[in-house]
């Protein structure tokens, strides 16, 4: 599902990586004729960095912007979401295996979706394994690149993970990231 | 002479003495043998009858809307599970299907996190994926799971396996027709059979041979229990013993179904296949219930000699030994005359190769139970181990081992050995191993190439040493190096010049580049620049169990590790520098469904995210414009995947090791003795995992950025920075944000550089 978002963002030149962005901007800023998608290597000589003999100086073209970090959004599918409501059920009923197991199947559907690092984070700690908890974290912080709703809530379990281990100062970075605020 | 009659009185009542003595003794010797044997053969028989080993389950089918699963596939697995077509309001188990529609009541199921009741769903999918799921009143159901197929039974402490059955649940015809061609006197006798035994040997001096055996069932149960095939006089007085105590102690029933679960019926690798009900599996695939009269006709025929009457070896002997047992079946009424003769017809019908019969996955169960458990749990009566292993997953891989390896067999070559080789599949989100292929024999249970042939693993230790380049922070993908010649001389004084594989030398390349067409020269100078020890710490911190040797040759992959280790390293690499422990044991859970204390360790952050996305950006360039281009064509259109291709030296090896969004995979080829193959890794292993990768229908790589890194467009020849229109060789990568890379002057320029610069170069351009 998350590919299915990212790929529609992507679609729409929001991509987070945002090839599509490059090109378009590429295409209307530069001068380069060329088609529309990054082409093969054309003609039959091997693709040597040879300056061709232009006619003319090549027009000057800006470097490509920073390639932009739109927010992007994570979200949890309807399966996966009723996986996280059940999970939530379990904890509340003191099944920590229990939670962990439904937070793992989701995974399983949405491997790379933050929000369910996150919860599994959160089982971690409640688990009281903050080890654990901090490294769910951090995979969803780097998962969450550039969703600054996920970046903040994976932040927080990051945090606490780390007051749990008495790293007081690492915990108090975290908290004064921007994405904390 | 009265001393003389004395004398003789007195050495007669020593005689008596003695020999009085010596009865004692040897009655108390006696005794004590028999109280020995009593003990021994009780302690056996009361072990196996109360240890009812751990059943194995696959994972089960998850399905959600879009879950890539076709009607037809649904309709499969249903069978797998052994639902039957019917009205679904009747029971659990049963199932309807109208066009792409499909309603069925499943079963009460244990699943690790819940235990399910009986469910009416009704499912719709097309021919490519779940479209819609509701309860049957109406209710919306978000993600529903079937059965988990069962794969087999362990005893987890001893490895043995069984398939256990149950009084209940042995065929009458089993039971009677066992009786008629093994023991026929079994219900009368006290564990041996004069009688039998009389007729056996009655029938061996007419045959001048040894046509009978004579021992009872309960003679060859313990025979089974203690493994001698020892012909002595003491060995059967043993036996003889020990068979009359065990029916002093047990009941015929007790001791009838402890029989069927153990005896011998034949021998799979290293494995030997104890028992009716892993027989039926082993043979038929079909649980022991569902066997037609043919089938345990063939079994109960097997019990006489299961290496003589091989039906996988000697077929026509196996016919003619299963038609002589029908035969009997018959003469005594145990089956009427139409049955018999319509089983006469049949042929053997054993299974084909495959389906849920998973040695070489079983065995790492084996192995992850003794790591991850404490022995003392797992010596528990009853338990479940519920497993990753996708039977989908684990036929496509055996499918594309099996095929590939047929097909390089056949290239001009006049070996006499067949090629071998190994898949393994892992989720490397969760360290979940979702398939395991041993070999080309799937279903051997011999040496399992996969866990255990540790060979030199070529270019594939690469990415380590790229990856330990851009951990120093010195180099970027688009930094250059100097592919060209490189003599070293060895700590023995010997001198090491390695080559590149196309005996060409390249010259000034970036990194990207060098990786992707998998240089030698430009690695090995990277990786001394980088210096062994450093890049020995990437392997381990990746996973690499032991250190390895500081050897310059480390460089170009003479470290030998078997498949699942570099499984457990290239993990790493696909999941953004997070090492997860591979598993393939979810949880087991005992009688009462409680879960296990496992010693589980779960994720470790072992490589700095950003290094790591730089590599995977790189090994995407692989399959595009590397060794690994010749993938495309067996992979779905426009499928991203990312990896690296390895060649032992000598081409003894030829690996595959590559990951996409869903799935990491690694392929192995090459001979069991270690013959060269003349497969590249792109020639030999790329196809056999491309192959398995297609059969999983995997995502796309896409790993997410990490904030600190960007994207940018290189050209793969110059490693100048350009646009992905402008060079023809323009492919992406990736570097830490604001680092300067020097830019192709005809795309780019750098906003220092002033109109006049530009100028200036665009002179000396064409001066050149």
């Amino acid at each position: 599902m998350v590919q299915k978002y990212r790929a529609l963002a992507r679609g729409i030149g929001l991509g987070r990586a945002a090839p599509g962005l490059v090109i378009t901007l590429a295409l209307l800023l530069g001068g380069c004729p060329a088609p529309w998608t990054r082409s093969e290597p054309q003609g039959s000589g091997p693709a040597l960095p040879q300056p061709a003999e232009p006619a003319v100086p090549p027009a000057p073209v800006p470097p490509p912007p920073r390639p932009p970090q739109p927010p992007r959004e994570n979200h949890l599918s309807p399966a996966t979401r009723s996986l996280v409501t059940q999970a939530h059920t379990l904890i509340a009923h003191g099944d920590i295996d229990g939670a962990s197991a439904t937070l793992d199947r989701a995974l399983r559907i949405e491997p790379s979706n933050p929000l369910l690092w996150i919860e599994l984070g959160r089982v971690r700690l409640v688990d009281g394994n903050a080890h654990q908890a901090e490294v769910c974290a951090r995979k969803a912080l780097a998962l969450a690149s550039g969703d600054p709703a996920a970046q903040s809530q994976a932040g927080r379990v990051l945090a606490d993970a780390l007051r749990a281990q008495g790293r007081n100062q690492e915990a108090q970075q975290i908290e004064s990231k921007p994405y904390m605020h | 002479m009265p001393n003389v009659a004395r004398s003789r009185i007195r050495r007669w009542r020593i005689f008596f003495i003695v020999s009085g003595l010596a009865v004692v003794v040897l009655a108390a010797i006696a005794t004590l043998w028999i109280v020995h044997l009593d003990r021994v053969v009780t302690r056996e028989f009361q072990g196996r009858l109360w240890s009812i080993p751990a059943r194995v389950y696959a994972a089960p089918l998850e399905l959600y809307v879009g879950a890539p699963v076709s009607a037809n596939e649904l309709e499969q697995e249903l069978h797998r599970l052994h639902y039957r077509r019917g009205d679904p309001g009747t029971g659990p188990g049963i199932y309807q299907r109208v066009g792409n529609a499909f309603d069925l009541q499943a079963r009460r199921v244990r699943f690790i996190d819940e235990l399910r009741q009986p469910e009416r769903v009704s499912i719709h999918a097309d021919n490519a994926a779940v479209t819609g799921m509701r309860l049957a009143n109406g209710a919306d159901l978000p993600v529903f799971r079937l059965d988990p197929p069962v794969i087999g039974s362990v005893f987890p402490i001893h490895g043995e396996d069984r398939l256990i059955v149950a009084p209940a649940d042995v065929p009458p015809l089993l039971r009677s027709g066992i009786k008629l061609i093994e023991d026929r006197r079994f219900d009368e006798h006290h564990g041996v059979d004069p009688l039998g035994m009389l007729r056996a040997t009655w029938a061996n001096l007419r045959a001048r041979r040894v046509v009978q055996g004579g021992s009872t069932l309960t003679q060859q149960l313990v025979k089974n229990y203690f493994l001698s095939d020892e012909q002595t006089f003491g060995r059967k007085a043993t036996e003889a013993v020990m068979a009359m105590r065990l029916e002093a102690r047990y009941s015929k029933e007790d001791i009838l179904v402890a029989y069927l679960n153990e005896v011998y019926l034949g021998q799979d690798g290293a494995r030997a296949i104890h028992g009716f009900g892993l027989g039926s599996e082993y043979y038929f695939a079909k649980p022991l219930d569902e066997l037609e009269p043919a089938e345990l006709a063939l079994l109960i025929g097997l019990v006489k000699g299961p290496s003589l009457y091989d039906p996988r070896k000697h077929p026509d002997r196996a016919l003619a030994r299963r038609n002589l047992v029908l035969k009997e079946l018959g003469d005594a009424h145990l089956i009427d005359a139409p049955a018999a003769k319509r089983a006469l017809a049949s042929p053997l019908g054993l299974r084909p190769p495959g389906g849920t019969y998973v040695p070489a996955y079983i065995d790492l169960v084996r192995r992850h139970l003794k790591r991850d458990y404490a022995e003392a749990d797992l010596a528990a009566a009853g338990l479940s181990v519920y497993t990753s292993l996708d039977l989908k997953a684990q036929a496509a891989a055996e499918h594309a081992l099996t095929q590939n390896l047929t097909r390089l067999d056949a290239r001009a070559h006049l070996r006499n050995e067949h090629l071998e080789g190994a898949v393994i599949v892992v989720e490397p989100n969760s360290g979940d191993v979702v398939a395991v292929v041993g070999g080309r024999d799937v279903d051997a249970s011999g040496f399992n190439r996969a866990l255990d042939a540790r060979r030199p693993i070529g270019s594939l230790v690469k990415p380590a040493v790229y990856l330990t380049a851009l951990e120093s922070g010195r180099y970027t993908a688009a930094s250059l190096i100097d592919d060209a010649p490189i003599e070293l001389k060895l700590a023995d004084g010997s001198v090491w010049a390695p080559q590149n594989f196309e005996r060409v030398v390249y010259g000034q390349v970036p990194l990207a580049r060098a990786l992707a067409e998998s240089m030698n020269l430009a690695t090995v100078r990277l990786g001394l620049d980088l210096g062994l020890p450093k890049v020995a710490a990437t392997l381990e911190q990746l996973g690499l169990e032991s250190p390895p040797t500081l050897n310059p040759s480390l460089l170009l992959g003479t470290v030998e590790m078997s498949p699942l280790e570099v499984v457990q390293v290239y993990t790493t690499l696909a999941d953004g520098g997070f090492r997860t422990r591979l598993r393939a044991v979810r949880a087991v859970l005992d009688e009462q469904g409680r879960p296990l204390k496992s010693f589980k360790v779960q994720v470790e952050d072992v490589a700095p995210p950003a290094a790591v996305y730089e590599l995977d950006r790189m090994l995407m360039l692989v399959p595009t414009h590397g060794t690994a281009r010749d993938a495309a064509a067996r992979l779905p259109r426009g499928l991203v995947i990312a990896g690296k291709t390895g060649t032992s030296s000598d081409t003894r090896d030829s690996w595959f090791a590559g990951f996409t969004g869903s799935y990491l995979a690694v392929a192995w080829v090459g001979y069991d003795d270690n013959h060269e193959t003349g497969l590249t890794g792109a020639a030999g292993a790329l196809p056999v995992w491309a192959d398995t990768m297609a059969g999983l229908k995997p995502l796309s790589f896409d790993p997410v950025a990490p904030e600190s890194v960007e994207d940018r467009w290189i050209g793969f020849n110059d490693g100048l920075e350009t646009t992905a229109t402008c060079s023809a060789d323009a492919v992406m990568i990736a570097v830490p944000k604001e680092t300067q890379l020097p830019k192709n002057p005809n795309c780019l320029t750098s906003p220092k550089t002033s109109v006049g610069d530009k100028v200036k170069e665009w002179f000396k351009s064409i001066v050149h």
